[in-house]
């Protein structure tokens, strides 16, 4: 099996809605997993998932999904559910109604989409609802619904659109869980969104987009290794962090070290993680006695302040 | 990276064929549409004038009731081309009335709800999605226009014998063909004022205007041009010319028959227009 017929490939793809830019020479590889697409409003989020599930034409380039071009709908969407950011429902639909009419519309038959109907609906959790309109469920009731419409016929991707938004934490967790255990099963999963503790949480890789462009991809430690402009940041629990400060500064690679405001911490910024790391390896032995050491700016969070900084205040 | 246990198995059973699916859609539509008591009411109101006209015809070749009544055969109804032409007119009427309260839910609310989407994703083409749209209003009209049309020239045509029904064989083409692309036209217009505004009530209500001032405007482009060619505006005058032409009735229009065809190919290739400009997955904001 080649590799484009397990991964989501852009190739060179852009987007241009007249003469305004959407997406600009996107090429990604997305593995299975969950990849998060982070960027600030208009970035080209959106842009890219509509590209990848057919509902846009790019102006250039070429996309494929699991090794089927978004131009074959009928094969692209077996394998694709998609889930906008919008609550988009018929009227007057009931949950049940709402999941069953849409896989009849995909094609199964009355029986086959009774039983997906059901499985969906019991995967989110909405059994006792189901027969309940739409109208009158909770937002986290709809984003739930709207989940198991866009898995209900079994795709091996599914394309989410902000699906967090407007969740209450509670939801939040239900839903993040309900994604985590579809990407265990070997779901591949994008999400896009602005929560970015979130997508640190759930993420398996992510996608930075900014005005357009991809300005990194990855795993999200592994783009922090390579903004070597960015010293990393190690928060050190410690006893003594002064003594610990004066050490670490003979060293070359250390270029910051702060006392945390409680007195029991040190956060050091260094040019050199692992020459830093066997540093503080020799420190321990020598008897300075260490709590933790925790990378402080390895996160989403931090590559979004790094690379996107200053457009739109992260969340 | 997440090792994956690789439980998950996509569907990879038999569909049903694609061509039938846009069905799918109308279905739930026409639930939908007789859920309304207006439209039931109207629906209903609208068989009165083809049930009274089948008793006129019951009547009409009844010699029992003829002698009782002292009438002669053709003195209760007079069965030829007026008396289609009226009955289609009327019939029309009601499906334009229909139309004014179908229309608006078509594709408004999906469009309000930016549900398009969820219909493309499935997938569903936009012409499949819209002809799914369209057969709600085409079939629930058929009901009252060219079916018991068709219906009360067979009644007539077994009264009358075989050869009454090939003579006037003309009558059944023209109930059929006239009324279909009334259809047509009120289903285009429906849609695209649908896909255009949001609100129900200023939908049915433009669709009423278009009809209305289409007339007035057609008649002051002849007044003030004093020529006879604005009649070419105006849908139902087209629809006349062509049933007056199938029924052998003199009209007052002086269209050509070809005019008035090509009239109604331009109002519903500018229909399929705006439904194309805004029917898309995604409404693109410059």
């Amino acid at each position: 099996m080649s590799a484009d017929s397990q991964n989501i490939v852009f190739d060179n793809v852009s987007k241009f809605y007249g003469d305004v830019l959407g997406v600009n020479r996107v090429t990604l590889t997305i593995p299975p997993g969950i990849t998060s697409l982070v960027g600030p409003n208009g970035s080209g989020k959106t842009t890219l998932m509509n590209l990848m599930t057919g509902l846009l034409q790019p102006t250039r380039g070429t996309i494929g999904v699991l090794g089927v071009s978004p131009n074959h709908p009928e094969q692209l969407f077996r394998q694709l559910g998609y889930c906008t950011q919008f609550d988009s429902f018929p009227r007057g639909f009931t949950g049940y109604q709402f999941v069953y009419s849409f896989l009849r519309l995909y094609g199964c038959t009355h029986a086959e989409a009774e039983e997906f109907t059901w499985a969906a609906i019991e995967r989110v959790k909405l059994v006792e609802a189901a027969h309940r309109k739409i109208a009158g469920y909770s937002k986290g009731m709809r984003q739930r619904i709207k989940l198991a419409q866009s898995t209900c016929h079994g795709p091996s991707v599914l394309v989410l659109d902000e699906p967090l938004n407007g969740l209450d934490p509670l939801v939040r967790a239900e839903v993040i869980a309900l994604l985590r255990s579809l990407a265990e099963e070997g779901m591949h999963i994008i999400i896009s969104s602005h929560v970015l503790h979130e997508v640190d949480m759930i993420s398996d890789q992510v996608v930075l987009l900014s005005n357009g462009y991809v300005i990194a991809e990855g795993k999200i430690r592994g783009v922090r290794g390579e903004l070597d402009e960015q010293p990393m940041q190690v928060m050190i629990r410690c006893g003594k962090p002064a003594s610990l400060a004066a050490k670490v500064f003979e060293h070359d690679s250390v270029v910051e070290a702060r006392m945390h405001s409680d007195g029991k911490g040190l956060l050091v910024k260094t040019r050199d993680p692992d020459k830093f790391y066997l540093l503080l390896n020799q420190l321990a032995l020598n008897g300075i006695g260490l709590e933790s050491v925790v990378p402080a700016d390895d996160d989403v969070n931090s590559l979004y302040e790094y690379l996107i900084g200053g457009e739109e205040p992260a969340r | 990276m997440a090792v994956h246990k690789r439980s998950y198995r996509a569907y990879e059973g038999a569909l049903t064929p694609r061509w039938s699916r846009f069905l799918i859609l109308t279905r739930y539509a026409a639930k939908g549409v007789f859920q309304s008591r207006i439209i039931t009411g109207l629906f209903v109101i609208s068989f009165f004038y083809p049930l009274l006209m089948i008793a006129g015809l019951y009547l009409n070749h009844n010699t029992q009731v003829l002698s009782m009544l002292k009438l002669a055969s053709d003195q209760i109804l007079v069965i030829n081309g007026t008396f289609f032409l009226v009955l289609m007119t009327v019939q029309a009427a009601f499906a334009f009335l229909m139309t004014a309260f179908i229309g608006p839910n078509m594709i408004a609310p999906d469009l309000a709800n930016n549900a398009l989407p969820l219909y493309f994703c499935r997938p569903l083409s936009r012409t499949e999605y819209v002809t799914g749209r369209a057969c709600v209003i085409f079939f629930v009209l058929s009901f009252i226009t060219w079916i018991p049309g068709l219906l009360i020239f067979a009644i007539e045509g077994t009264l009358s014998g075989p050869a009454w029904a090939w003579d006037h064989r003309n009558f059944a083409f023209g109930i059929f063909i006239g009324s279909v692309l009334w259809l047509l036209l009120l289903t285009l217009i429906a849609l695209a004022i649908s896909a255009w505004v949001r609100w129900k009530l200023i939908a049915g209500a433009l669709l009423l205007a278009v009809m209305f001032a289409s007339s007035g405007f057609a008649t002051a482009v002849n007044e003030i041009l004093r020529v006879k060619a604005g009649f070419y505006l105006d849908p139902a005058n087209l629809i006349a010319a062509i049933w007056a032409r199938f029924f052998d009735v003199p009209i007052h229009t002086e269209m050509s028959i070809t005019g008035a065809y090509a009239g109604i190919a331009v109002i519903c290739g500018f229909c399929v227009l705006l439904l194309s400009r805004k029917i898309r997955a995604f409404e693109v904001v410059k």
